[in-house]
């Protein structure tokens, strides 16, 4: 058992601890970081593989060694999901994610209270705890600006301080400057989502990418191999902790990366203060760190499991748990999408960045005139392969046939080989609400691999206000598959009521410390040298994927940790 | 096995059709496609056990429940004279191998599903499976996808359809490395080429498929990085 000090221990280093490990180590703070997998490099993603990457998971948790559990209702047993989407090696999801990189729009933020002032109280469901956010566009666009600059992300700007620029999202909050890079070039999935687009009086534009379009502070430049979800990019390309910040971090001097670690508990003394953290070593061994300064910066489940496991006789709900709100308003993404098949050209859906290619901005947040639909807040709508990732196996597993075709025999055989290389899917990703009681808690049946009770996840997105949602983008994407020139659309089935992408809540930042756990900067009310931060923390989701804004919020933080806690600890707020 | 190819088509068009404008209806192959495949077929093998190219195995499976595994998973992807199938890819050898390594802690469920299997087409066919003919064997692996088989406990007829299917497609399309997709039949099947390392501006333009170079594997990949050094 070993013990060492140092003044800051960051647990998980992937999309939020990659970025503290090289802000906190400049400012010349040692910092330990434990990672529980592994720390790889560029020359380890050659050759592209998808059945190990993709089909088995190759950069994501062990199902089997590392379970969470899902029931749809607290009146059923749990099971273990069959997919985990998130990061299991340094870099955490950065490294195999899809790379989108949103700034989510300024009503974003003040979700709640723009649907009162706009729709009225009664326009939120009544189980819905939606809540606004502790900050504004405007607190965090210098960090969405210094993410944008540092890591590389390619994109078109669509309001540059105010001005509405066609061809990028006009739809956006409006940005100091430009891209630091442009946009990536449209494949023919996006050529003919752009044309049905306009078609249909929508802004199309291409999707901002943490890929590089050009080569950029000494890396590569993408090479539209179409190997980005659920792939490590074998040209560095893609904007990972891997490539951007760890070498930051290892150039300070004063970072010092544990791989192989699986932290198991937050120490605490009674007195309201964080101690360390107690870890199994990749031997098995059990260690101590001894710290000022407590990070958690894992994937949001184990943000609460930690949380949980670390109770205390102070904190005998888990710690930092006064609030009693840690493993609540757990929201995640839907993806209801539709297909269009072509039967006079090639569409060649496999060919350059994967993921959300091309996307419309017209039916997320507020964007558009929610009265008399049935539901609030929106959804961001792209073009991409099935799954997000365009190889055979993938289509094979995840674009169900139409109507009328089997998913076996002859007739499937058929259908298989016309269209893989001839159909795009349209997917909404799907801004769901938060809601109390769907819930991050410790599983009472099952273990992981280490012991440690698993994550267990209550929720089920079939709530009326999203299901008016599902229906509603599902018949505009239609609409968008048929102006596409497609020969054929059609809807793909619905999913089970288990959580999507993107898991946010958990650890709710806010103003009250009754009713979040964490303030704006990720620092807990009740203990102030322990930050939890990342989407754990979001207290409403917007309909973009998260990973930008995790890393502006993770910035800010660092900002403020450097700038004001190390002067003077104590509460930032 | 081509009469019911057939019929299952004429089957399916009429379903769509009679489901009203369904998308899919256009999606079946044309009549003259299916009458020249139809045609080509009847000099075809009459099941897919005989295909002797899909039959490597070894590694995990019996002799039994590697003809029982042929069969089912060339009833899911059938080979034509045009087409390849699951035998000619190759599946069999995939699953047997996989079951041997990746997918060891599936031994056991394979095992039981397919005994479960046994002794369903037993008790409804009065044979195995490999026995059955084409449409019988379609009639179950439908039984097993709609849970309507019986006899079933763990794994669950859905689950064992399921997993089937899903180690079918990873045959058919993971990379040869692994066993399958022999001579990459189920790439050269949809067109696919393999992890390219680029696509040139030209490339993402075109609407046509995709021939500028070769299908490429992972060793090939990997000893042309080798000679690079």
């Amino acid at each position: 058992m070993a013990t060492e000090k140092t003044d800051v221990v960051i647990v998980g280093v992937g999309a939020a601890g990659g970025i503290l490990a090289a802000e906190l180590g400049k400012a010349g703070m040692k910092v330990i970081g434990l990672e529980r997998g592994p720390r790889l490099k560029t020359a380890d993603f050659s050759p592209h593989d998808e059945l190990r990457y993709f089909q088995r998971q190759d950069l994501r948790p062990n199902v089997k060694r590392q379970p969470v559990t899902w029931r749809p209702n607290a009146n059923v047993r749990a099971n273990p999901l069959p997919i985990l989407n998130y990061g299991n090696q340094a870099g955490g999801g950065t490294v195999h994610y899809g790379t989108l990189s949103w700034r989510f729009h300024e009503d974003d933020f003040r979700a709640r209270s723009h649907t009162i002032e706009k729709y009225g109280a009664s326009a939120i469901p009544a189980d819905s705890s939606l809540a606004d956010w502790p900050l504004t566009y405007a607190d965090l666009e210098p960090f969405y600006d210094r993410a944008e600059y540092e890591l590389g992300v390619s994109g078109k700007a669509g309001n540059l301080q105010g001005r509405k620029i066609d061809g990028g999202n006009v739809f956006e909050a409006p940005r100091r400057r430009e891209y630091p890079l442009p946009a990536l070039l449209a494949d023919q999935s996006g050529v003919l989502f752009e044309a049905g687009a306009r078609k249909l009086g929508y802004h199309p534009f291409s999707s901002p990418r943490a890929i590089l379009s050009e080569p950029y502070k000494d890396r590569s430049g993408c090479t539209y191999c179409g190997f980005c979800q659920s792939f490590g990019c074998h040209v560095g390309a893609k904007s990972s902790i891997l490539v951007t910040k760890l070498p930051e971090a290892d150039a300070t001097g004063n970072f010092k990366l544990l791989t192989g670690t699986m932290c198991y508990r937050v120490n605490s003394d009674n007195s309201g203060r964080a101690t360390g953290v107690s870890y199994y070593g990749p031997d098995g061994s059990d260690n101590t760190i001894e710290a000022e300064i407590v990070i958690l910066t894992p994937f949001i489940y184990d943000n609460t499991r930690l949380l949980l496991l670390s109770k205390t006789e102070k904190f005998p709900n888990g710690l930092a748990n006064s609030s009693g709100q840690v493993g609540k308003h757990l929201m995640a993404h839907m993806m209801p999408h539709v297909f269009a098949a072509f039967d006079d050209r090639f569409v060649n859906v496999y060919m350059g960045p994967s993921a959300q290619k091309h996307s419309l901005d017209d039916f997320n947040a507020d964007n558009f005139d929610h009265g008399g639909l049935g539901f609030i807040r929106g959804s961001q709508v792209s073009v991409g392969p099935a799954d997000l990732e365009a190889g055979p196996i993938g289509t094979a597993i995840s674009m169900n046939p139409p109507p009328g075709i089997p998913k076996w025999g002859a007739a499937y055989r058929d259908f298989l080989a016309k269209y893989f290389a001839r159909y795009a899917s349209i997917v909404a990703q799907t801004e769901n609400l938060a809601y109390a009681d769907q819930t991050i808690d410790l599983d009472p049946q099952v273990r992981d691999q280490w012991g440690m009770q698993a994550p267990r996840l209550t929720y089920d997105w079939r709530r009326p206000n999203e299901l008016a949602r599902v229906e509603f983008l599902l018949r505009k994407m239609e609409e968008l598959g048929r102006a596409m020139g497609a020969t054929h659309v059609w809807r793909a089935p619905l999913g089970p009521g288990a959580p999507g992408a993107h898991h946010e809540g958990g650890t709710r930042m806010g103003n009250d410390p009754k009713t979040s756990v964490v303030n704006r900067y990720g620092q807990s009310w009740d203990i102030p040298n322990l930050f939890v931060i990342g989407s754990s923390t979001f207290p409403s989701m917007s309909g973009f994927n998260p990973t930008l804004t995790i890393q502006a919020v993770t910035y800010m933080s660092a900002d403020a940790i450097v700038n004001r806690y190390k002067k003077n600890p104590g509460p930032l707020v | 096995m081509t009469k019911h190819d057939a019929a299952r088509r004429a089957f399916l068009v009429r379903a769509a059709v009679g489901a009203g404008a369904v998308a899919g209806a256009g999606l079946i192959p044309d009549a003259n496609a299916q009458n020249s495949e139809q045609h080509k077929q009847t000099s075809a093998p009459a099941s897919a056990h005989q295909h002797s190219s899909g039959s490597e195995h070894g590694a995990f499976f019996n002799h039994d429940d590697a003809a029982t595994i042929a069969a089912f998973t060339e009833r899911l992807m059938p080979g034509s004279p045009d087409m390849p199938g699951a035998s000619e890819a190759g599946v069999l050898n995939y699953i047997d191998l996989a079951l041997s390594g990746a997918y060891a802690d599936l031994q056991d469920f394979y095992r039981r599903g397919l005994a479960q299997l046994d002794a369903y087409c037993r008790k409804t066919y009065n044979g195995p499976f490999q026995r059955l003919s084409a449409a019988q064997q379609d009639e179950v692996i439908a039984a097993l996808e709609e849970g309507k088989a019986t006899g079933f406990t763990w794994p669950t007829a859905m689950e064992f359809f399921n997993t089937i299917r899903t180690h079918t497609m990873e045959g058919m399309f993971a990379d040869p490395l692994y066993g399958g997709n022999k001579d990459f039949a189920g790439w050269r099947l949809v067109g696919f080429p393999g992890a390219q390392a680029m696509f040139t501006p030209i490339d993402l333009q075109s609407k046509q498929a995709f021939t500028r170079a070769p299908m490429v594997g992972l060793q090939a990949i990997a000893s042309s990085q080798t000679r690079k050094g």
